[in-house]
């Protein structure tokens, strides 16, 4: 070990300790809680409860294990592997390791960045999130029971997230747990860890970097390829980690180029560098990555980490760009140049064609700026034309290989003979659900490149997005109070994650306008953000343009990339925090309990397709919050749900702490759920933000809300659980009294006791205290 | 036989009877005691030559006597042509009741012996299939759809053509009436 | 449903954009308009009638503003006659209910706009509207039996029936100024906020509005009549036991057993001794300045730090949940024109600071002679600015009128 690597241990070592102190120490912002800085063993028995109630569900991928050089194992009826595990536990085993990835991902995302900033501005740099933001933190507060203050605390909790994820990994061996609730409290446990990972790294960068904070009216940010400017030279980056790209607007506003070079990035890059340059524009998700790379525009592609294709350095070569790789978890087998000058980087690159590593942040920034300004004026770029991709649409034999390997089941052959016969609205439609993946070419026998003639059908129009903005304010919290205790809020509704959609990005659209509409609290973030953004109505707005930005009744927002996520659980932490006073310093059970029974929130991943994904929603079901999956979620292979007749659902009145003996609703029926048409979706959704703890005018909003949109997606009736949902009368929707009462009566329906302080605490053995929920 | 979405392809060893004839699929369906026909919004969303798809499978369900579950937002339709499913479940609820043996099923008189899908979106109807596969082997299941479906019990071979699936489902219907 | 047009709160604070609009009521190109809501004996009312007195939606020219009386008529056997005003309330909201038609202010200045689209789905007439304001009434509250909906639109009419509104609205502001605690029998509470502050109880009083400013004493008695299991109920007051600080046992009483005993008694008007509780959606606060024995007043959208340097969320942290914590209490906006304004602790006179949008919203409430005796945010940022501030202008609390 060398001399500084062991200084650096033992100073890990030593944080670890201060960790220790700082949680068990005098600091006294708030009493330390049951569960600090909580381990497996101590949340564990939350997990079980919750999965007493909402069972995990198994949709096997695959059949077979292949972990060990035992295998391959055939765990078909009933057989278990040559390890002696069963079909159930090995799905579950697998859940885990997808989470653990996930989990590691924004782990590391969030220590590079820890460091990188710790390196420019020391460790005791301190956290502002400006005036509206009290509560910093409320995830880490919650969790670890930990007030970060400065960069270093941050570091604190990576640590402290590192350590976990070590433990988690270990689990997965073969031969090591041999539950499957004992693996789903470890991915539940990976999914808490993954939201620290999560907040820490948006506060870090919200602060490293200057990113608007307590504001609401963040700006438009332009979006879409026909927002570039191809007359200027191009840079694009991909993935999740602005270290470098948001050094390049450093150098390009050193050097006055800011007006003169294009930036733009595709991902969750893309929302951060629109957070710290209003000039930057968004390409879009990560579903057009190929597709915008093949068009040429870009100039230069810098990748940093996660959701970058493995390969950008071909097509980038293919399209005459430039590519600077800047991250060692995403290296493509090139050359390390981080120590050379960089005006020799800028040589290797323009003359020689070289593709390059670099791993300092700054150098990256400078490097593909200057490249950009030599190569773009020699480059031709832009779409082609139709009649050209016409004449390349020629060649089909409709063999229709290329509809059969497309993974989202498109009709990609049909759509291509027709364009070639001039018909071009079955391939214009066919591109607006296509993620541009290019698994249809490759099958082609005619080699005929078919993302490359939908640039003929994409459109061309200029979209945009607000950019993040980070946290939901104290004060809009403290505003939404009286409206969701007096029924004018119906719910919260987050539309996150990535675009692997179904039928295109207009179903992420409208459901978030649906929603809006009805004056949820509509919140997005990462590409769920961009996709709805691709949307247009009559008047020519984005749905970003057309409600208020703040977390209000109707408003919708975007709080930033996938690790502002982080803030929309924040926001139902501080629901019970801040509006209800809950104690949350290391009192997880207790404010998860508190948002199971009262914070009507709901997540929508429509088009979830990453590790990182499932981890973020394994995350919020611990939390006690639903998530409503899209159809191709279901190859995550598990959900939990319940069975709202069946089940038992009896639980504790926190005022009388005695058991409920009466029916109690099954509130949130689901806590991970697949659903398959946008339309059920909604409907679903509505149901999904009612809480056993409504007021009677909440609990006639949110019905009125799941009556209305029932009869305009699923049927004339009334849903055939509605009654469930009914305590008293004074719950009925005064809009559909006359039909609800006389179904009540026909089903003879009997009222009953609306629970006083519906609780799961102390209905399990815990440490919880439910004197804190009083 | 491989089905006709590469996203389907079977990794495992337990995979469907592919049957050719609808007079035997009927077959299967009249042996059954209490079937279960499970219709996803591939029925509303796709033609069979003119006709939509959720037509043939209603005439199925009214020929076999088969009680519907119509997931997703197929009701709706169903209620334009004047008929009401006996339940409505989405399509991982309805699998996630399924796997309950002591389930008593749409219509109170026990669980489910036999499920048939239609028009379930192909990727998602493989997943629940596999879950019933493992989970329920107290029933059996049969996917009714022209891309094939590995995970099921009884799966039909990739059916290409409209005219030849028209007349599966004339076959199939021909030999349910009257029999239940 | 069995109407033409669409309903729903989700067409609550729709805007008719000027191309949009068919026609308008009332509003302020037109003089003859007015709502009334009146109670009636059960007689005296045909339920579900709808009377167009002159010119239908129909027979209207496009674009054009139009007089308008609108009369909503209800009996049932529970009614009492402090309900009308809150019943009058409702014409606003349900109207509001309807798509393509909005409804603004309220009594003679009332403004109802309808959109071309409306028209279009079916709103020719103004007897759907009358249709939906029936169904709405009572299906939202059943105490009333019987509803009559009359419409004039026939200018002269309307004029004829203007000065009987005005009489009607002039004698309810009587009312309503005469109306004291001393004058009552029963107070309100409500502890809907209870879902999520447990112990919290509010306590409405004539003279009181409940902190969220939603609940007035006529809400809260409407409301425990509607609904007597509901979540406001009535108080009867019992006996006053602090005539200074205004403490009653009934309230005391009722404050112990819906808090579980977590709190005893209540100073229904003062932030030292015993306050009201704070739940978590007050619209403002009263806190104490101890520098200048002064009161301040944070309402929640004022953005930026208060006189004391703490922004309202740092503020309401500390006051929220359901605690009686000394020296602040959580308020609606409405309570600083009451006449007993934490009357135990100086009333009006001891408030040395609040934001200009507040000075101006209650402007006619402040006495004169303190009017410019309170600082706001233009005049100074911190506690020593504020001092200063006080001295010059002869604040009262500086001659020591409170210690
Ligand atoms: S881990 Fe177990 S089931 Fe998997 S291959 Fe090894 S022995 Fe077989
Ligand atoms: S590029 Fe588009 S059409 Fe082709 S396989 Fe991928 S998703 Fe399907
Ligand atoms: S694989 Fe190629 S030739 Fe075959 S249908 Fe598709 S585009 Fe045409
Ligand atoms: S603040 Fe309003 S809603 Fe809450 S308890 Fe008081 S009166 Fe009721």
């Amino acid at each position: 070990m060398s001399k500084k690597n062991k200084a650096e241990t033992l100073n890990i070592i030593t944080n670890q300790v201060d960790t220790l102190n700082i949680i068990k120490g005098e600091d006294t912002w708030e009493p330390v809680g049951p569960t600090p800085l909580p381990q497996l063993p101590d949340l564990r028995n939350w997990s079980m409860r919750l999965l007493k109630t909402y069972k995990p569900f198994y949709a096997p991928f695959c059949d077979l294990c292949c972990n060990c050089t035992y295998g391959k194992c055939d765990l078909t009826s009933g057989k278990k592997g040559a390890c002696g595990i069963d079909i159930a536990t090995h799905q579950a085993r697998w859940v885990l390791m997808q989470c653990c990835m996930g989990l590691a991902c924004h782990g590391a995302h969030g220590r590079h960045l820890i460091d990188h900033l710790i390196e420019k501005y020391g460790e005791d740099y301190k956290i502002d999130l400006g005036m509206q933001v009290d509560v910093e933190a409320p995830i880490i507060r919650t969790v670890m029971g930990l007030k970060p203050e400065t960069l270093g605390d941050l570091r604190t909790a990576v640590e402290y997230v590192e350590r976990g994820l070590i433990h988690l990994v270990s689990s997965t061996h073969t031969g090591q747990e041999g539950n499957n609730l004992d693996f789903e409290n470890k991915a539940l446990h990976a999914g808490m860890l993954d939201h620290v990972a999560l907040e820490l790294t948006d506060i870090a960068q919200i602060v490293g970097y200057g990113y608007p904070t307590s504001i609401a009216d963040t700006p438009l940010v332009e979006l879409g390829w026909g927002a570039i400017d191809k007359t200027k030279p191009v840079v694009l980056a991909i993935g999740h980690n602005a270290a470098s790209v948001n050094s390049m607007i450093d150098y390009l506003r050193d050097n006055d180029l800011e007006d003169k070079v294009e930036v733009c990035g595709i991902c969750c890059t893309a929302h951060d560098v629109a957070r710290y340059s209003d000039k930057a524009k968004i390409v879009g998700h990560l579903g057009k990555q190929l597709f915008f790379i093949r068009c040429g525009i870009a100039d230069v592609v810098m990748t940093d980490e996660q959701c970058v294709r493995p390969d950008v350095p071909e097509e980038a070569r293919k399209a005459g760009a430039a590519l600077i790789a800047t991250s060692d978890k995403i290296s493509y087998g090139l050359e390390d140049v981080t120590e050379k000058e960089i005006d020799e980087i800028v040589r290797l690159v323009s003359e020689e064609k070289r593709q390059v590593l670099i791993l300092n942040p700054e150098k990256a920034g400078a490097v593909a700026a200057k490249v950009a300004v030599v190569l773009a004026p020699n480059r031709k770029k832009g779409f082609i034309d139709t009649e050209a991709a016409i004449e390349l649409a020629k060649d089909c034999i409709a063999c229709d290989l290329c509809s059969q390997a497309c993974p989202n089941m498109l009709s990609i052959g049909k759509a291509i003979k027709q364009f070639a016969a001039n018909d071009i609205a079955m391939l214009s439609e066919t591109f607006k659900r296509c993620f541009t993946c290019g698994k249809c070419e490759q099958k082609c026998p005619q080699s005929i490149p078919i993302v490359k003639i939908m640039q003929a059908v994409a459109t061309k129009e200029r979209y945009n997005v607000r950019s993040g903005r980070g946290p939901i304010h104290d004060v809009e919290i403290r505003q939404v109070g009286s409206p969701i205790v007096l029924g004018t809020i119906p719910g919260i509704v987050a539309f996150v994650g990535c675009s692997n959609y179904p039928k295109g990005d207009e179903e992420v659209a409208d459901m978030m306008d649906e929603f809006a509409r009805r004056k949820y609290i509509v919140c997005a973030s990462g590409c769920a953000a961009m996709a709805a953004g691709m949307v247009k109505d009559k008047e020519g707005k984005t749905i970003w343009e057309k409600f208020p930005p703040g977390f209000e009744a109707g408003g919708v927002l975007n709080v930033g990339s996938c690790v502002a996520n982080s803030h929309i659980v924040g926001a139902a932490i501080k629901v019970a925090n801040i509006f209800a006073k809950l104690p949350g310093r290391a009192n997880y059970e207790c404010i998860a309990d508190y948002i199971i029974n009262r914070v009507g929130a709901c997540g929508v991943a429509w088009g979830a397709y990453s590790q990182k994904a499932l981890a973020i929603g394994t995350g919020c079901n611990r939390w006690g919050i639903p998530v409503v999956l899209g159809p191709h979620s279901a190859k995550y292979r598990r959900l939990y749900l319940s069975r709202k007749e069946e089940d038992d659902w009896n639980i504790m009145d926190g005022r009388t702490e005695k058991m409920t003996e009466e029916y109690v609703e099954p509130a949130p029926e689901h806590l991970a759920i697949v659903i398959e048409s946008k339309e059920r979706a909604m409907v679903s959704i509505a149901k999904y933000c009612i809480r056993r703890n409504d007021t009677p005018v909440g609990r006639q909003i949110k019905l009125n809300h799941y009556i209305a949109l029932h009869k305009k997606y699923i049927g004339e009736g009334l849903p055939d659980d509605l009654h469930l949902f009914i305590r008293k009368p004074t719950d009925v929707p005064m809009f559909f009294k006359r039909e609800v009462m006389e179904y009540l009566k026909e089903i003879d329906w009997k009222p009953r006791q609306q629970v006083g302080l519906p609780t799961l605490i102390n209905t399990y053995p815990t440490k919880a205290n439910i004197a804190d929920i009083k | 036989m491989k089905p006709y979405w590469d996203v389907n392809i079977l990794t495992g060893t337990k995979t469907a009877r592919i049957i050719e004839d609808p007079v035997q699929f009927a077959g299967l369906i009249k042996k059954a005691t209490r079937p279960l026909y499970i219709l996803g919004p591939d029925t509303v969303d796709r033609k069979i030559g003119d006709k939509l798809f959720l037509k043939y499978c209603l005439d199925l369900a009214k020929a076999g006597n088969l009680p519907i579950c119509a997931t997703a937002h197929v009701q709706k339709k169903m209620e334009e042509f004047g008929v009401q499913p006996n339940s409505s479940y989405d399509i991982i609820e309805i699998v996630n009741h399924l796997k309950d043996p002591e389930w008593q099923g749409v219509n109170k008189e026990g669980n489910h012996d036999l499920i048939v899908f239609s028009g379930v979106r192909c990727d998602l109807a493989e997943r629940g299939l596999a879950t019933l596969k493992h989970f329920a082997p107290h029933l059996k299941t049969m996917a009714l759809c022209r891309f094939s479906h590995p995970n099921a019990d009884f799966a039909l071979p990739v059916i290409r053509k409209d005219e030849k699936w028209q007349e599966y489902f004339a076959s199939l219907i021909a030999n349910l009436i009257g029999d239940r | 449903m069995e109407f033409k047009i669409a309903i729903g709160p989700q067409f609550e604070g729709e805007r008719i954009r000027k191309d949009d609009l068919f026609i308008e009521f009332g509003g302020p190109k037109v003089k003859a308009k007015a709502e009334l809501a009146t109670i009636k004996k059960m007689d005296e009312v045909e339920h579900g009638k709808i009377e167009i007195i002159g010119p239908d939606i129909k027979d209207l020219a496009e674009g054009g503003s139009y007089p308008l009386g609108l009369i909503v008529e209800v009996a049932g056997t529970e009614l009492d006659p402090d309900m009308e005003p809150v019943f009058e309330r409702r014409i606003h909201q349900y109207c509001n209910y309807i798509e393509g038609f909005v409804h603004m202010a309220q009594r003679n200045d009332i403004w109802l706009r309808i959109s071309k689209d409306a028209v279009k789905q079916g709103l020719t007439s103004l007897d759907e509207i009358g249709k939906v304001l029936i169904y709405l009434y009572t299906s939202e509250l059943p105490i009333i039996e019987r509803v009559a909906v009359t419409f004039i639109t026939d200018a002269q009419k309307v004029e004829n029936f203007l000065p009987s509104a005005l009489d009607v609205y002039k004698a309810r502001d009587e009312r309503v100024r005469g109306l004291t605690e001393e004058a009552v029998d029963e107070f309100y509470g409500c502890t809907l906020c209870q879902s999520f502050a447990p112990t919290h109880v509010c306590i409405v009083t004539p003279e009181r509005v409940s902190l969220c400013g939603a609940i007035s004493w006529f809400d809260g008695r409407a409301a425990s009549k509607i609904d007597p299991y509901g979540p406001q109920f009535v108080v009867e007051k019992g006996e006053l036991l602090d005539t200074e600080k205004i403490v009653y046992s009934g309230v005391n009483e009722v404050v112990a057993e819906r808090s579980m005993g977590t709190n005893d008694t209540f100073c229904l008007h003062s932030l030292f001794d015993h306050p009201h509780t704070s739940c978590g959606c007050f619209e403002s606060i009263a806190f104490y300045i101890p520098e200048v024995d002064g009161i301040g007043i944070l309402p929640r959208d004022f953005e930026g730090a208060s006189v004391i340097g703490i922004p309202f969320s740092t503020m309401a942290g500390e006051l929220s949940g359901g605690k009686q914590v000394e020296g602040y209490v959580g308020m609606g906006v409405e309570y600083l024109r009451s006449p007993k304004f934490l009357q135990g602790d100086g009333g009006l006179r001891r408030v040395v600071w609040m934001p200009k949008k507040v000075k101006e919203r209650v402007k006619d409430s402040i006495p004169p002679e303190i009017f410019d005796k309170i600082a706001t945010e233009e005049d100074v940022n911190d506690v020593d600015a504020l001092a200063e501030f006080l001295a010059r202008v002869e604040h009262p609390v500086m001659a020591g009128e409170f210690s």
